[in-house]
């Protein structure tokens, strides 16, 4: 099961890389905004977050451990 | 102002003091004093890590970064540093299973004996030389512009510099990698908690994160959205730098080292997200820091927006306290670099422990004097430069992948590493150009060099029959 969650964690990452990298941070505009804090700011800061939170998932999932412990 | 920045010096020196005095011993090999029994855990680990990552180029760099080219800078490094700890969760396992059968001293020495072969441990050692001489020198000459802004007339300007080489090489000679590893843990604090306060404070300035942000909005609307006033954060660049990034800890000896270190998986991967969190917290404030410039001072030069945001517009403990913070942060990546210099001479070398020893010792005194005189012809672009220094070790990826992935790794991936390095650093010379159909060069050697990478390994792992990793 850990080695299929750790390839999902892996998919949602690189996911995440394309769809930040090729739609959201196109934009040119800084709406929509969210408390005043422009669109960019905003949405690559809970990107930033995100991706921090899926190394905290994979650190859990990783398939590797067991293999280096055993 | 001086009694307070001779009362946080005096404790800053005592508690760098009391690391290289805990962590020296007389008898200790040099396996000992070069990479820290290789026995650390994950909180010292992720704050050496941290310390070598965050510098003086995340604290004065980083707010002129967002006072000029606006809201972007937060892609450019946050996000390309959270893909990076990311990535650490596989390369740190890959590597540590490959280094633990080889008798692992340094990057060179491992790629050596990974790659049976001894010009891939000087293309390694060639391409930290070359770019984490100027990536340290920026460190230094960042820290004097900003004290000779400060104090015009207490020191003359290379004096600072100086104090801060000899300082280093007096802490980490007498202490090796522990005492560097300390005093990077009393630095990573210092720096995040000196540079929340002054965030705070600038930002209460500017009248509060909405204020300040209609305000720009009103004076420089661009600084809000990308590629920001100037242009720089075209899709390309982003995700140029994002590359560069995420490869510091595969083709930087100093990260790289310090995975191998950790006593074991688990700490590696603490250390992985607690970076990703400390990275969040330690850019965020720079980005206050950055708006209240592009408030306050959005046309004055880099040395006097930094002098007055983090100095002279501060109450005087908080100003000494930021004097030190920027010392702090100088010293640990400084040091961090021209110790990793020390231990790639190091794993080149093969003669006796105490030969090798001198020899090493003998060359971080030369590597701190060659970065003292490079740090006086350098640009105050910092943040510009150490995105430089980042792809230029970057080239170098290739191999060091191809070592972690492969029991018997491709030879073609040094050839190509070669190439791409040559390529690189001819641009910097001007000897080939730095754009090619209108998209920056680093861009397109990031997709040719991964396109290459790949079309290799997989050849090269149908044509073999087992594999080191899965």
């Amino acid at each position: 099961m850990k080695p299929k969650i750790w390839t999902i964690i892996v998919f949602a990452v690189l996911a995440l890389a394309v769809f930040s990298y090729g739609i959201v941070f196109q934009a040119s505009k800084p709406a929509p905004s969210l408390w005043n804090i422009p669109f960019i700011f905003w949405s690559s800061f809970l990107i930033t977050v995100l991706v921090v939170l899926f190394t905290f998932l994979g650190s859990l999932f990783f398939q590797g451990e067991e293999i280096e412990e055993s | 102002m001086i009694f307070w920045l001779v009362f946080f010096f005096t404790l800053f020196l005592a508690s760098l003091g009391y690391a290289s005095y805990k962590s020296y011993s007389k008898n200790r090999s040099s396996d000992e004093f070069m990479l820290a029994g290789s026995n650390i855990g994950a909180l010292l680990g992720f704050l050496t890590f941290s310390a070598a990552l965050f510098s003086a180029f995340t604290f004065m760099g980083m707010p002129d970064f967002f006072r000029t080219h606006g809201v972007g800078a937060w892609i450019f490094l946050a996000l390309s540093d959270a893909f990076m700890v990311f990535t650490l969760i596989w390369f740190g396992y890959a590597l540590r299973k490959r280094a633990n059968i080889t008798r692992y001293r340094g990057v060179a020495g491992f790629m050596q004996t990974c790659y049976q072969n001894r010009y891939v441990g000087y293309l390694i050692f060639t391409s930290s030389f070359l770019f984490l001489i100027p990536y340290v020198a920026i460190q230094i000459r960042g820290i004097s512009i900003f004290l000779d802004a400060a104090f015009p007339d207490l020191l003359p300007y290379w004096s600072w510099s100086l104090l801060l080489v000899i300082l280093m090489l007096i802490y980490s000679e007498i202490g090796g990698l522990k005492a560097i590893m300390y005093s990077d843990a009393i630095q990573g604090v210092l720096l995040l908690g000196v540079i929340w306060i002054i965030g705070i404070t600038c930002l209460k300035m500017a009248g509060g994160l909405e204020t300040a942000l209609l305000q720009v909005t009103d004076s420089n609307a661009d600084l809000l959205s990308l590629p920001g006033p100037k242009g720089l954060f075209s899709s390309p660049f982003l995700i140029a730098s994002a590359i560069a990034i995420v490869l510091i800890p595969i083709s930087q000896p100093q990260f790289t080292t310090r995975l191998v270190i950790l006593k074991d998986l688990k700490s590696v991967h603490k250390m992985a997200y607690s970076v990703g969190f400390f990275a969040i917290m330690v850019i965020l404030p720079t980005a206050f820091i950055g708006l209240y410039g592009a408030v306050k001072y959005p046309d004055a030069s880099t040395a006097d927006f930094l002098s007055n945001s983090l100095l002279f517009d501060q109450a005087m403990p908080v100003a000494a306290l930021a004097v030190v913070g920027l010392f702090a942060a100088c010293l640990s990546t400084t040091n961090a670099q021209i110790f990793a210099l020390g231990t790639e001479l190091r794993s080149l070398l093969s003669g006796t422990d105490p030969q090798d020893m001198k020899i090493t010792k003998i060359g971080i005194v030369v590597f701190s004097l060659i970065v003292l005189i490079f740090s006086t012809y350098m640009s105050d672009e910092l943040v510009l430069l150490a995105r430089v220094s980042f792809t230029g070790t970057s080239m170098i990826a290739p191999v060091v992948l191809g070592a972690v992935i492969f029991k018997n790794p491709p030879k073609s991936l040094i050839f190509l590493s070669s190439i791409a390095l040559g390529i690189f650093i001819l641009s910097l010379a001007g000897l080939v150009p730095n754009k090619f159909f209108d998209l920056p060069l680093d861009f397109l050697m990031y997709i040719l060099l991964s396109t290459s990478t790949l079309i290799l390994m997989l050849t090269h792992h149908f044509s073999q029959k087992s594999t080191h990793v899965n």
